[in-house]
């Protein structure tokens, strides 16, 4: 029944492609060359967000709450026949203005069943995917909580973390939302320092791997990298 | 021998402070953006003492180290040497 029901608004269309990547033209498996990257002399830029986008089978409540509760301006609607990729169904995909020229978008499939790998999932692995937005003091982070509290809802306590203090919530489709700002400026000394963690990080799965074993606590990193910090150090001693 | 490399930054400042106060602690503040803690004999940190939020009280090793976790809990955490190389 849901099988019919989502062939309904699926189109044929005019592209010859099998798959979705083919139909983009993006292939998974070529993922680039670091060694071309380092010395091709190109130094790419961006600047900020434009979008980010993800599916929505509820159309009525997410637009009541990013436009109507959230009141984030809505911007722009496509409108269109499903194309491009094979059986794509027709669609909307709408955006809502987040800042600074960031919006954030949703498709909504027309005719479509949720399928039951998208259900949303109350594990730290489905949170991980997130989005964030920023303001810029103590005072808006606050009011943000207690309007949107005002609001009817659930806002998570502040949590301060490393360089953010943030609030999280969640959209009618179970996505999780922060709202957050930044502590502190970040110095030269914050990325040396993240490039050393993960080097950590990385020396000991590629190590853990030779051996068919696996990385399994964060204290074995934690070691690895006060040996590499340990070198650092000797070396602007030396 | 125990060592705790701090990142000079704000948020993990509380951890050499605490140290400052622990009589058999060494502390050296290296120019390198990194604050070396040593000792011969197991340290305790306090969560509260130094006044840390969770986010960053269970990440207080980021800087790196040397030695072995033998208790990590809400509250406090119990450092012991080890011969294990890193």
């Amino acid at each position: 029944m849901s099988d019919i029901k989502n062939d309904v608004h699926r189109r044929e269309d005019s592209s010859s492609a099998k798959t979705y990547s083919e139909a983009m033209g993006i292939d998974a498996d070529a993922l680039g060359d670091s060694e071309i990257a380092k010395n091709d002399g190109i130094q790419l830029r961006l600047q900020g967000v434009d979008h980010t986008a993800r599916p929505t089978w509820k159309l009525n409540e997410t637009i009541e709450f990013y436009r109507d509760v959230l009141r984030l301006p809505l911007i722009h609607t496509i409108s269109a026949r499903g194309w491009g990729p094979p059986g794509h169904h027709d669609f909307l995909h709408f955006f809502f203005d987040s800042g600074k020229g960031s919006t954030i978008a949703f498709f909504y499939y027309i005719g479509s069943d949720q399928p039951e790998k998208y259900a949303p999932e109350q594990h730290h692995f489905y949170a991980a995917t997130h989005t964030a937005w920023s303001v810029d003091t103590e005072e808006e982070l606050q009011l943000w909580k207690e309007t949107l509290e005002g609001r009817g809802i659930k806002i998570s306590p502040y949590t301060r973390h490393e360089i953010l203090e943030s609030i999280y919530f969640y959209d009618p489709n179970g996505y999780p939302l922060e709202v957050t700002r930044r502590l502190r400026d970040l110095h030269k000394l914050d990325s040396t320092d993240a490039e050393l963690t993960l080097q950590a990080a990385t020396m000991l799965e590629r190590e853990a791997a030779e051996k068919g074993e696996r990385v399994t606590s964060i204290d074995d990193i934690w070691r690895r990298k006060a040996k590499l910090v340990q070198e650092t150090l000797e070396r602007r001693k030396g | 021998m125990i060592r705790v490399y701090v990142l000079n930054v704000p948020e993990f400042a509380g951890l050499i402070e605490s140290a400052h106060r622990m009589d058999h602690c060494r502390v050296a503040e290296g120019d390198a953006g990194y604050t070396v803690i040593e000792s011969d004999s197991e340290i305790i940190f306090d969560r509260k003492e130094m006044k840390m939020k969770p986010a960053v009280w269970y990440g207080i090793f980021t800087g790196g180290l040397e030695g072995e976790i033998a208790d990590f809990g809400r509250d406090q955490v119990r450092v012991i040497g080890t011969n294990r190389a890193l």
